[in-house]
């Protein structure tokens, strides 16, 4: 609803300035924020939406202005207050962790933040989280429970959205181009939860490209150019020519042109193409012919694409093409900008052929031929020289098409090449693109949005993976565009895999260790049958005590997305602290512990502050814990601490003490990680940091914590090891390291991080004491055990990669 | 003029010179004299460093945080093998080292690319498959090198050491390779993003699995020398290696993601490592301390030196 003219806002952005070093990103813009408004946020890319956005929710501090709330100004406005104040943003890049559950997701977001559970906040989130998709997103069909990286992009966005629902006192909602990954029926779900919100009172900011939709939903239209206001205009007092003529774009209508393509040869033929996700499909393309792929997002025309450009390199039964294919994608940041480039080797890297001398490449060349493409694109940025991520999108989008031509192929692939382009930028590709066409190459564009379909010849129509309609010249205008998108096909009813109880447990995690774990051990029993008794198995597993705890102590670091190099080193300098100083002095010895975790701890704020490579900081800090480990103890000696011998000689009724110990140690660090509410964080700093900072936990402290943990465990091994060996020797735990890497491997645990699992390692790590038995006792030569250890990782690692093969092929 | 100075200085290469300035002044202050003989024997020193930090360097800036830490089973394995060929045929045993340590590339890439297994652990298992073979080998091949091929280790050209010499050589090729010619810009862009590299139409597999034969090629070779110039082969001989190679490698400014590189940095870096055990062991401290201020001095150059590589 309008606000009423004597109306005072919620909350007013005045005459605010942020400046980037010399770039003004922001020239005193002004923003009045009232109960139950909706306001459309539009302008150009690099307008300063995003940077506005950002100092509302309070990420970037601002250069000069006030931020007026209730009337008074908030001098010292940040994330923490924008949170109070009831500001909450559903990102375009989704704030979510695809490794947790999709209830997890939520918790993140809105357990208090202390390091307490309350005892039935699992639930109480749950039904929560349940009763909020239902109520707002009715026959999503999500399950809560299952991890996020199962759904689809539009499932992840209804959950990103319901997750801004969820704070407790929502004021001031902003949607970031909210509707770009959203199918359309979902769309109108979301028109109607911004109405009801504004009808609760709650201002919601959207931020648009797609105008019609901004007029649709909005009351008052707030436009952006250049870092500064240009103009307010309520939404049923404008016109979308209007507006656009208000950005800088001009709305001229451009006379269809219908060109008679039938003499000309066939450039890419489709006959009966059957495969992933794609069903029957027959298209043609001539030279010269702009082709248009429309329909519903996710109807299979990704896909398609992907398809008609694998078949550049490998026959593809169905697909018959006549010359070269180039792609042009408009997801930049995943599939197009190479970050450290300038816009020359940007736009070169596809045609290096082409200013290449006989054996390297002809600088003076390259410089025209980029030079040229620069010029003819009227990029705006200082040079050829200039780094591709200081430009725009749309201008890193020009480079990209012009990488696409300039590869002189025959069949430009344009997918989604306008996203988040603004309509300047767009004028300009549109007419790049005509130009292109008339040198006679051939174009496949698919697009979002349904306008841009007016610039091609015929347009092929998509739904559930089938072409439903195809589309000729004067036919192509978005009402036909729109039904076509919604005839019905005869689906093909595609069942729920529900995946059966067994199958789920055969592909868990920790299944391939529990099932190695049965199988060597019952080798071992067959070939040494004392090992089933009590005696044998509590020599075994204690045996394999240090290993268990350096590699649960390795998962955690693991979990970060990390490695660390040097845990071999370090489990030496706890045996010597041990060895030497815990059994003469114990304070010292005490002392020296506390210390080591100390330093794990500094470690990971050095590698997260300076963003160094975990791997190689934990590599430097191995001479560290080894030259500490010589000065303690420069030869070997010492002993072990008398308690913790007796301690671990403690023999329990029928079950031995160490299995216990392993037991307890695996138990707790899967409550840990898996039932604690902190456990959710450390599991998410491993999946996705900005989702983590977005939802307000440190990434600084998650990390601290993490390493601190690994450096306790690390002081068990040390502590184990020194009972294993009695002794102290700075340089005898070395293989630890490889080895406990090793064992978090084949415990399942991902090396990409997020994925601990403590059970699975604890298993491994005593699968992998019981090989080296079982080589021992099978009288092979002690040189081949290093070879098998090798080859059963490579095994185990080839197996998982079958399965997760097939089940990716089931799925899809 | 100012903008120069500013571009010298967010070069990746400031940090080493700076590492080799320092560690000279400190070689100098404690040996008491101004003396050039340790730059000419720490450039015959640092030619592993060298060679195998180079190689790394490859294998990193192919992306995906890809690293290869069976490099040093690769030198000490073809170490063997041209101690052996050597015996009956000097280039035979050079070329021979060359290319099983080419072989050992092409396995790690295959396992890597084909399986999908993270490039580290990959490395790490067949580190393990190498090392047996090393073992099994370590008492049927000769181990001592050849003397007519240790005296042309020794020899000078220009008075430069021959090895040096090798090196330099090698190090420009590859810098012409990696940064003009086609190949390189692949491996550039591979290593930034495999999928937008996919998509301007590169070979992304040929590119990673080229990567590392060159690497091993790299190896194989610094093994050959090596063993000539350690008189002979054994069990550990790479061992030495592994930490300075590696430090070498990012300290010169290779970006541990991929995509980023620069040759002459590492070249420095790893002239840098040479010098500090040079100073380590004319400082005459105990084996503790010399670790334990290695360990200190290559966190604190990564500190400083990733500031600008992050950006």
């Amino acid at each position: 609803m309008k606000h009423k003219e004597n109306q005072k806002p919620y909350l007013s952005l005045k005459n605010i300035d942020r400046f980037f070093g010399i770039t003004k990103a922001l020239q005193g813009v002004n923003l009045d924020i009232y109960e139950g408004e909706v306001i459309g946020l539009v302008g150009p890319n690099g307008a300063g939406k995003s940077t506005l956005m950002k100092i509302l929710t309070g990420v970037l501090p601002r250069t000069n202005g006030e931020i007026i709330y209730n009337g008074s100004p908030e001098e010292s406005y940040n994330a923490r207050v924008a949170k109070q104040i009831g500001v909450n943003c559903a990102y375009q890049d989704l704030s979510l962790c695809t490794n947790l559950s999709i209830f997890e997701n939520f918790a993140m977001l809105n357990v208090s933040h202390s390091m307490a559970p309350s005892k039935n906040w699992r639930n109480e989130t749950k039904a929560e989280v349940r009763k909020l998709i239902d109520t707002y997103f009715p026959g999503s069909n999500i399950d809560i429970m299952k991890p996020l990286e199962t759904l689809s992009l539009t499932d992840r966005q209804v959950v990103e959205i319901c997750k801004t629902l969820m704070a407790d006192n929502l004021k001031i909602l902003i949607l970031d181009e909210p509707t770009s990954a959203l199918s359309s029926d979902k769309a109108q779900q979301l028109h109607k939860i911004v109405a009801d919100l504004s009808a609760k009172g709650v201002a919601v900011i959207y931020i648009s490209h797609k105008l019609d939709e901004i007029r649709v939903v909005s009351d008052r239209i707030v436009l952006l150019t250049n870092g500064q206001n240009k103009g307010e205009f309520y939404s049923d007092e404008i016109t979308q020519d209007e507006l656009i003529a208000h950005m800088g774009g001009a709305s001229e209508k451009k006379e269809r042109i219908n060109l008679d393509f039938s003499n000309q040869p066939d450039m890419l033929r489709i006959t009966n193409l059957n495969a992933r996700g794609l069903n029957d499909i027959n298209l043609h393309l001539k030279k010269g012919e702009i082709i248009g792929i429309s329909g519903l997002a996710g109807s299979g025309q990704q896909e398609l694409l992907q398809q008609i450009f694998s078949a550049r390199k490998k026959k593809v039964k169905g697909i018959e093409l006549n010359g070269q294919l180039s792609y042009v994608s408009g997801d930049r940041a995943t599939e197009g900008v190479f970050q450290f480039w300038n816009i020359r080797n940007n736009i070169l890297i596809a045609n290096l052929d082409r200013v290449k001398g006989k054996l390297l490449i002809d600088g003076k060349k390259a410089d025209q031929s980029a030079q040229s493409w620069y010029d003819k694109l009227k990029f705006r940025a200082e040079g050829i020289d200039s780094n591709i991520m200081s430009l725009s999108g749309g201008n890193q989008q020009k480079a990209l098409i012009a990488r696409g031509i300039a590869s002189e192929a025959d069949i430009i692939i344009l997918n989604d090449p306008t996203a988040g382009v603004d309509i300047g930028t767009k004028q300009d590709i549109y007419k790049l693109l005509d130009e292109t066409r008339e040198m006679g190459k051939s174009i496949i564009l698919y697009s979002t949005e349904d306008l841009e379909m007016e610039i091609c010849d015929r347009v092929y129509v998509m739904r559930d993976g089938c072409i439903t309609k195809e589309l000729k010249g004067d036919e192509i205008d978005v009402p036909n565009l729109v039904k076509a998108a919604f005839i019905e096909t005869e689906k093909k009813e595609i069942t729920e895999k529900k995946k059966t109880g067994f199958s789920q447990y055969m592909t868990a995690p920790w299944m391939l260790p529990l099932i190695t774990l049965i199988v060597i051990f019952a080798a071992n029993v067959i070939i040494n049958p004392n090992l089933m008794s009590y005696t044998g198995l509590r020599m075994k597993i204690s045996s394999a005590l240090p290993l268990i705890f350096a590699a649960l102590g390795q998962m955690f670091i693991v979990m970060c997305g990390d490695v660390d190099m040097g845990n071999g080193y370090s489990i030496g300098l706890v045996n010597v602290i041990v060895g030497i100083w815990l059994t003469g002095s114990p304070l010292l010895g005490l002392l020296g512990l506390v210390v080591f975790i100390g330093l794990y701890m500094v470690l990971a704020a050095l590698i997260k502050i300076r963003q160094i490579p975990a791997i190689v900081v934990t590599m430097g800090a191995q001479f560290v814990w080894y030259g500490l480990a010589l000065l303690i103890c420069p030869t070997p000696g010492g002993a072990c601490p008398q308690w913790l011998s007796d301690f671990l000689r403690i023999k329990l009724p029928v079950i031995p003490l160490p299995i216990v110990i392993a037991g307890v140690a695996g138990v707790a660090c899967w409550y840990l990680l898996f039932r604690c509410r902190y456990g959710i964080i450390l599991r998410g700093a491993g999946n996705n940091v900005q989702a983590l900072e977005r939802s307000g936990w440190s990434h600084l402290v998650a990390k601290i914590v993490a390493y601190g943990i690994a450096g306790f465990f690390v002081v068990l091994a040390g502590l184990a090891y020194t009972n294993t060996c009695n002794g102290a020797d700075a340089n005898s735990s070395v293989n630890y390291n490889m080895m406990s890497i090793a064992t978090v491997i084949l415990g399942g645990c991902d090396m990409a991080g997020g994925v601990p699992v403590p059970v699975g390692v604890v298993m491994a790590a005593i699968v992998m004491n019981l090989i080296n038995s079982l080589l021992t006792a099978m009288k092979m030569n002690s040189n081949y055990q290093t070879a098998i250890i090798g080859l059963i990782l490579i095994g185990v690692l080839a197996l998982k990669f079958l399965i997760h093969r097939k089940e990716r092929g089931r799925c899809e | 003029m100012n903008n120069k100075v500013k571009k010298v200085l967010e070069s990746p290469v400031v940090w080493p010179v700076m590492g080799c300035v320092i560690l000279y002044i400190l070689i100098c202050a404690v040996s008491g004299a101004v003396n050039v003989r340790v730059i000419t024997s720490g450039l015959k020193l640092c030619v592993f460093a060298m060679l195998l930090g180079i190689a790394q360097m490859i294998v990193v800036t192919s992306g995906k945080g890809a690293i290869d830490i069976s490099q040093k089973y690769i030198l000490t394995l073809t170490a063997y093998i041209s101690c052996e060929l050597m015996q009956y045929n000097i280039p035979l045993g050079l070329v021979m080292a060359i290319v099983v340590g080419m072989t050992c590339g092409l396995i790690n890439a295959c396992i890597n690319v084909y399986l999908n297994i993270h490039a580290m652990i990959t490395t790490m298992a067949t580190g393990y498959l190498y090392y047996t073979v090393i073992l099994l080998v370590s008492n049927k091949f000769a181990n001592s090198p050849n003397d007519a091929f240790v005296k042309f280790t020794n020899a000078n050209v220009f008075g430069i050491n021959s090895m040096t010499a090798i090196t330099i050589v090698i190090a420009i090729v590859l810098y012409l390779v990696l940064y003009k010619s086609k190949y390189g810009m692949n491996l550039h862009a591979v290593g930034q993003k495999r999928e937008a590299a996919r998509l301007a139409g590169i070979n992304v597999n040929k590119t990673v699995i080229t990567a590392f034969i060159i690497n091993g090629a790299l190896c194989g070779l610094a093994g050959a020398l090596n063993a000539a110039y350690c008189g002979g082969a054994n069990q550990d001989l790479g061992t030495t290696y592994f930490l300075p190679s590696i430090a070498a490698c990012f300290v010169g400014g290779t970006n541990a993601a991929g995509g980023k590189s620069n040759i002459i940095a590492v070249c420095i870096g790893a002239f840098m490592m040479t010098l500090m055990s040079t100073f380590l062991n004319a400082a005459q401290i105990s084996i503790g301390g010399q670790r334990l201020i290695q360990g200190i001095f290559i966190v604190l150059l990564l500190v400083a030196a990733t500031k600008n590589s992050s950006k």
